[in-house]
C-alpha cells in the first residue's frame, strides 16, 4: 500500500506557498466559486482565474480555446516554464479545475495548495485586498488539448457500454436521482436524475479531510482501490455536474494516486442527464454498500 | 394589494442608472462595496437564522432573509456568509434599493433586473440562478407579508 502520493510534487503546503510566494518563477493563481471572494481577501502575489468568465467560453459550451488560453496566461505573467500553484473556496474544487484546464494545455508545473484557502485563512496567514498584481507579460505557447485527460458523450456511451469503470462523485441523492443537483445548489438543467449505469458512487468529499486537505495516501488507497475495486490500470471515467468536483476526484486519482489514465467528463451530469435515449439507472445498485 | 400602476422604486432606478455608467470591472467593485456595507443582523434574528429558518434554498451559501412590511414599508433583513461575497453584494444592494418601499414598488421590480444591472456579463450565466432566487424570494415575501398597523 501507498505510503506517499504518487506525485507528492503537485501538491503543496500552505508554508511552501508563504516560502515561495515571491519567487518570480512561481506564480500564485486563485479560483474560486465566488468571484469576488479573491476581491474580499487573497494571497498577495496571487492573480485570478475565474472557471466561469476565464475558463469558459462564453458562447459555445466548452473551456475557453488554445489561443485565448494562451492569452490569458501572458497576461497573468505565466510562462511556460512558470511553476503555477492553485488554490481556492470549496475543498479546491475550482483549484482542480483550473489545474485541469492548464493540463488540458500542457502546462508542465502546476500544483495544488493543499487545504485551499480555507486552511491559509485559518492559519492566519495574509490576505490582502489589493487589487490584482501585474506582472510583466510573458510569450505563452499552449499545446494542442490533451484528449487523454477529457471524455467526451460519445466515448462515455462506449465506455459505459464495455462495462469499463465509472466514478461519479456526486451526492448519494445526485447519484439514487432522488435529487437533480446538490443540496443548496442550483438545478443547472438536468431533465433526469440518476447516474450512468455501472458508475461508482463515491462523493468527491470522501477524499478531504474537516480543514480542507486531501486525506493520506493510505487512506485514498483504500477508499479508491479497497473498497470500490478501481483497478490502477483500468481506464477510469469521473463525472459530477458540471465537472468542477470531478476534476478535484481526477487529480486525487491520477496525481494523488497515480492512476495512469483518467479523463474527466466535463459535460457530466448537465449533459448525460439531457441527452436523448441513453441509459440512466436510478437508486443504488443491487449488492451496493449504503 | 397588487397596485398595477406602481413602478419599481426610484432609489432602484438610480442604482441602475449609476452601474450602467460603470466599466465592467467598476461593477463588480460597487458589489464588493456594497457587501462591505451590509448592515449585520439585529440579535433577535440572529437567534432564528441558528434554528435555519428564512433560509433561501437555491444559493449555493447559507442566505437567511427576513422581508417584512412595517406601516406599509417593506424592510429587509439578511444574513449571508463572508464566502459568498457576490450573493451578499447583491443583497445588500436590493436591501438598499427597496427598503422602505411600498409592496406593489416591490412587486414592479421586473425579473431583467440583473440585466439591466449589466451582471450577467461580468459574473457569467452560470451564477445568475442564485441572484434571481434573491429577488424572487424578496418580491414573494413582500406580497404575502401580513400588513401592519
Amino acid at each position: 500500500m501507498a505510503r506517499d502520493y504518487a506525485h507528492p510534487e503537485a501538491l503543496v503546503s500552505t508554508q511552501w506557498v508563504e516560502d515561495h510566494r515571491r519567487d518570480p518563477k512561481v506564480r500564485i493563481v486563485e479560483s474560486d466559486e465566488d468571484l469576488l471572494l479573491y476581491d474580499t481577501g487573497h494571497i498577495p502575489e496571487a492573480v485570478r482565474i475565474d472557471w466561469v468568465t476565464d475558463l469558459q467560453d462564453a458562447v459555445v459550451r466548452d473551456y475557453l480555446g488554445r489561443e485565448r488560453f494562451a492569452r490569458l496566461c501572458s497576461e497573468k505573467g505565466i510562462a511556460n516554464d512558470t511553476t503555477v500553484v492553485v488554490y481556492g473556496d470549496k475543498n479546491n474544487w475550482w483549484a482542480c479545475y483550473a489545474f485541469w484546464v492548464f493540463k488540458l494545455y500542457g502546462h508542465d508545473d502546476v500544483r495544488v495548495m493543499n487545504g485551499g484557502r480555507k486552511l491559509w485563512e485559518a492559519e492566519g496567514r495574509p490576505l490582502v485586498r489589493d487589487p490584482e498584481p501585474k506582472y510583466p507579460s510573458a510569450n505563452y505557447v499552449a499545446k494542442e488539448p490533451d484528449p487523454a485527460i477529457r471524455a467526451f458523450r460519445d466515448e462515455v456511451l462506449k465506455h459505459q457500454k464495455a462495462g469499463r469503470p465509472l466514478v461519479d462523485v456526486r451526492s448519494t441523492d445526485e447519484y439514487t436521482g432522488a435529487k437533480l443537483h446538490m443540496a443548496d445548489y442550483p438545478q443547472e438543467g438536468a431533465l433526469r436524475g440518476g447516474h450512468i449505469p455501472g458508475a461508482a458512487s463515491i462523493p468527491w468529499s470522501k477524499a478531504v479531510n474537516d480543514d480542507g486537505t486531501f486525506k493520506s495516501a493510505r487512506e485514498l488507497e483504500k477508499l479508491y482501490a479497497k473498497e470500490n475495486k478501481l483497478k490502477r490500470r483500468g481506464r477510469i471515467i469521473a463525472y459530477c455536474r458540471i465537472g468542477e468536483r470531478s476534476s478535484h476526484t481526477w487529480f486525487v486519482l491520477k496525481y494523488l494516486l497515480g492512476y495512469p489514465n483518467v479523463k474527466n467528463y466535463d459535460g457530466s451530469w448537465t449533459e448525460w442527464g439531457n441527452l436523448v435515449g441513453v441509459p440512466i439507472e436510478k437508486g443504488m445498485p443491487a449488492g451496493a454498500g449504503a | 394589494m397588487t397596485n398595477d400602476a406602481a413602478s419599481e422604486p426610484a432609489r432602484l432606478t438610480a442604482i441602475v442608472d449609476e452601474f450602467a455608467d460603470f466599466e465592467p470591472r467598476e461593477r463588480l467593485e460597487a458589489l464588493v462595496e456594497f457587501a462591505d456595507q451590509m448592515a449585520p443582523l439585529p440579535a433577535e434574528l440572529a437567534e432564528k437564522r441558528d434554528a435555519e429558518a428564512h433560509r433561501v434554498h437555491e444559493c449555493q451559501t447559507p442566505v437567511f432573509l427576513w422581508v417584512e412590511v412595517r406601516d406599509g414599508r417593506v424592510m429587509i433583513f439578511a444574513d449571508v456568509a463572508p464566502e459568498a461575497p457576490t450573493v451578499k453584494g447583491f443583497l445588500a444592494l436590493l436591501i438598499d434599493a427597496l427598503s422602505g418601499a411600498s409592496p406593489a414598488e416591490v412587486a414592479a421590480v421586473h425579473d431583467d433586473l440583473l440585466q439591466r444591472l449589466g451582471l450577467v456579463d461580468v459574473l457569467g450565466m452560470m451564477r445568475m440562478r442564485g441572484l434571481h432566487a434573491v429577488l424572487y424570494y424578496i418580491r414573494k415575501q413582500a406580497a404575502a407579508a401580513p400588513a401592519e398597523h
